[in-house]
């Protein structure tokens, strides 16, 4: 059945503009109780926040491990375990074990193996890694990384349904966590770096049917774009995207291999139905390969729940020269900005650029850079809302087998997936950051279906003429676009940051600390050394009246690779002594939980 | 680790050579490599490093081939046969993350180049990852 965009926003009104979505009860219910963690983010605003406070900035100090479980996965161990009632969920990373424990006898109550072809894991570009479980409707979804999606039923485990959701043949595997929002399972795919082309595409919750899939390039129609009522930035307004607004901005049909893939942490405002997401980085990294805004990668979008039509969308990063994946978690907090009160969506971008947008009609308010050693562009333009390129540090502009030196951030960003955590009290966002500079060297590519399609050499190492390390953990204020405070770290911050009522920050190392430092300062409170390199996010939640605090401890992901690629800049790539040999010093693989408590 | 010592002072040797190297492939008696200056290399190992970046073979074994989560192959190629190592990047190793690119023409068809490249950089005759093509 073939409808126009027209007629099928006609129909898809006609179901739902009664109304807002259903919500899903089972997850509602768990997430209004404090003591749960029942989504990834603990929450759908991505806020990563608890209002457990037990543990102070008082009694963080005499923290110690409550218990620990091995997950027997070596491999980069991302997310979190969720926790419902009695039960705790933790996955792993490929094969994506899922263990289900009961946390009054830490007994596993059940355990699920996905069977999957290992040549996927040679189709990932960036470890094996996972990041994590969804839960509605007493379903456990597994985003399984061949791109099969699952419902496991809580209680047993059974596979209730499955779903294919793209062909990991042609590189579309998986990483992120599927997402419920309402009556319906989001869920995403990678593969930017294999020419694939991205979708957000959403499942009805009890039956696995497919309601609706937006890819994040091509026609309108394929993108669920409306010319008219879709809105974006432009010169110092919002104004309708148009007709075509993706296919204008690609060569011919490279919109087909043209990446925009959606691997990061989704979010969902139920009052305003809308799921807020990112793009990630297009196809190839050789810009000259590919003129034009190449639109809609790394964009913020805004899609209404129930049908997948978008609001609002932004682009960050046109023609995109530097891998800075749009993929960020969009966090949703109601703050003041400029003096104003504002429901606002905060993104900080791979780019170096922290975003504040207007998350009812997508209006640019702030975006300033969240690192000061950030280069590539003095500053976004707030009418065009594009940012101002510095020719020096341009790819394009340097063009193909030309290696450009000293550019900051490095692909990784200044911030990758590890998300951010926001503080009601603060009203400031606290932020896991890289402090890391890359030379790019773009070469001209020919696409294969199912191979690499990158086109690009990549060398990183610590911002220079700085603190010498390679990260740093931040309190930020998006109102304003300033750093409140910023504490240096070694190595990349990696890992998931939580904020408590009890006024305590957490996050982890890559050495493999987890640290809790004051709400109002980022003064280290205590810290503990877990099994492996830390690259989890932080989470809590209470048993027995007791307020717990875990992570997965676990080395690896792009945080690992990305510390050994181009370290060694000299000739022949032995003897020098670079960052991630020096990370070798503190750390090896393994997968495992490490759960703290103060004791009684 | 015999033979990678026996490997590491045929490298040695093989760089000390000046002005231009030229490591013989015994079977057919013709250079596998010529290098000069430790960068310029002959049309065919030019064509191996473009057939490397193409793969995108850096993303697991380092920008110089020092290995990350995959292992070194300037170490690698110390021990592994010229066939084994075709076998290696044509069929994979799919159990540890190593893909087949045998259905992959870019790779199939320049494997004795990719070879010759990379064997010219174990040796240590090679001494940078990026190479030029050598003048005539």
């Amino acid at each position: 059945m073939k409808l126009s965009l027209k007629q099928q926003i006609v129909a898809a009104c006609a179901c739902v503009c009664s109304g807002a979505a259903l919500a899903d009860a089972a997850l509602e219910k768990a997430m209004q109780d404090p003591g749960n963690w029942a989504a990834q983010a603990g929450d759908n605003y991505n806020q990563r926040y608890s209002t457990l406070n037990q543990i102070t900035a008082e009694n963080a100090a005499k923290l110690q491990v409550a218990w620990t479980f091995s997950t027997g996965v070596l491999r980069g161990h991302e997310g979190s375990p969720l926790v419902i009632g009695d039960m705790m969920y933790i996955h792993t990373p490929f094969p994506n074990n899922v263990f289900a424990l009961d946390l009054k006898t830490h007994e596993i109550v059940w355990k699920y193996e996905p069977k999957q072809d290992s040549s996927v894991v040679a189709q990932m570009c960036c470890d094996t890694v996972y990041r994590g479980l969804a839960f509605g409707d007493d379903k456990i979804f597994l985003q399984r990384a061949d791109s099969t999606l699952e419902a496991l039923d809580a209680k047993t485990g059974k596979v209730l349904w499955s779903v294919v959701n793209g062909d990991p043949k042609l590189g579309a595997v998986a990483t992120n966590a599927p997402h419920v929002f309402g009556d319906k399972v989001i869920t995403g795919v990678s593969g930017g770096e294999w020419g694939v082309r991205g979708h957000l595409t959403a499942y009805d919750l009890k039956t696995g049917k497919l309601a609706w899939r937006a890819y994040s390039t091509g026609p309108d129609a394929e993108m669920l774009m409306d010319p008219d009522k879709t809105m974006t930035w432009t010169d110092g307004k919002l104004a309708p995207v148009g007709k075509d607004s993706s296919l204008k901005t690609w060569k011919g049909d490279q919109w087909k291999i043209g990446g925009g893939t959606t691997w990061g942490w989704y979010s969902y405002d139920k009052e305003l139905n809308l799921v807020y997401y990112g793009t990630g980085n297009p196809s190839t990294w050789n810009p000259s390969q590919r003129p034009g805004d190449n639109k809609w990668s790394m964009t913020i979008m805004a899609r209404d729940l129930n049908t997948g039509i978008a609001k609002w969308v932004y682009q960050m990063t046109p023609h995109d020269e530097w891998d800075f994946d749009g993929v960020n978690e969009m966090i949703l907090a109601d703050i003041d900005v400029k003096g104003t009160k504002t429901k606002a969506l905060v993104h900080f971008d791979r780019n170096g650029f922290a975003y504040t947008m207007d998350r009812v009609t997508g209006a640019l308010l702030v975006a300033e850079k969240y690192d000061p050693v950030v280069n590539w562009a003095t500053h976004v333009d707030m009418k065009t809302g594009r940012p101002q390129v510095v020719a020096q540090y341009s790819t394009a502009q340097n063009g193909p087998d030309v290696n450009t030196k000293g550019i900051c951030p490095a692909a990784l960003g200044t911030k990758d997936q590890q998300p951010a955590a926001f503080h009601p009290k603060t009203g400031l966002f606290y932020v896991p950051t890289n402090h890391v500079c890359m030379d790019y060297e773009p070469f001209e590519v020919e696409y294969t279906a199912g191979q690499p399609y990158v086109g690009a050499t990549l060398a990183m190492y610590p911002a220079p003429n700085s603190h010498g390390g390679m990260g740093n953990f931040i309190a930020w204020d998006a109102g304003t676009g300033k750093i409140a405070w910023s504490k240096p770290e070694r190595f990349s911050v990696w890992s998931g940051a939580l904020t408590t009522a009890g006024d305590v920050i957490f996050y982890g190392t890559l050495e493999g600390y987890i640290k809790a430092v004051n709400l109002a300062d980022g003064k280290e409170l205590w810290k503990f050394k877990t099994p492996s390199g830390i690259i989890g996010n932080v989470f809590t939640y209470l048993h027995g009246g007791k307020q717990y605090v875990g992570v997965y401890s676990g080395i690896g992901g792009w945080a690992g690779i990305g510390m050994a690629a181009g370290l060694e800049k000299d000739a022949d790539g032995l003897g020098a002594v670079g960052g991630y040999r020096d990370l070798q010093k503190f750390t090896a693989l393994g997968g495992s939980l490490t759960v703290f408590a103060v004791p009684e | 680790m015999k033979g990678v010592f026996y490997f590491s002072l045929a490298a040695l040797m093989v760089s000390v050579a000046v002005p231009a190297t030229a490591l013989s492939d015994s079977s057919s008696g013709k250079a596998l490599y010529t290098v000069k200056d430790g960068y310029k290399v002959d049309p065919d190992t030019m064509q191996g490093f473009r057939t490397w970046r193409a793969a995108a073979c850096d993303r697991c074994h380092g920008p110089n081939q020092e290995g990350m989560v995959g292992p070194s192959l300037l170490e690698g190629l110390k021990v592994l046969s010229a066939e084994e190592f075709k076998t290696t990047v044509l069929a994979g190793r799919l159990d540890k993350g190593m893909p087949s690119f045998g259905e992959n023409p870019r790779v199939s068809e320049h494997i004795d180049q990719l070879y010759a490249y990379l064997k010219g950089r174990s040796d240590g005759a090679i001494t940078r990852a990026k190479v030029e093509q050598m003048e005539k």
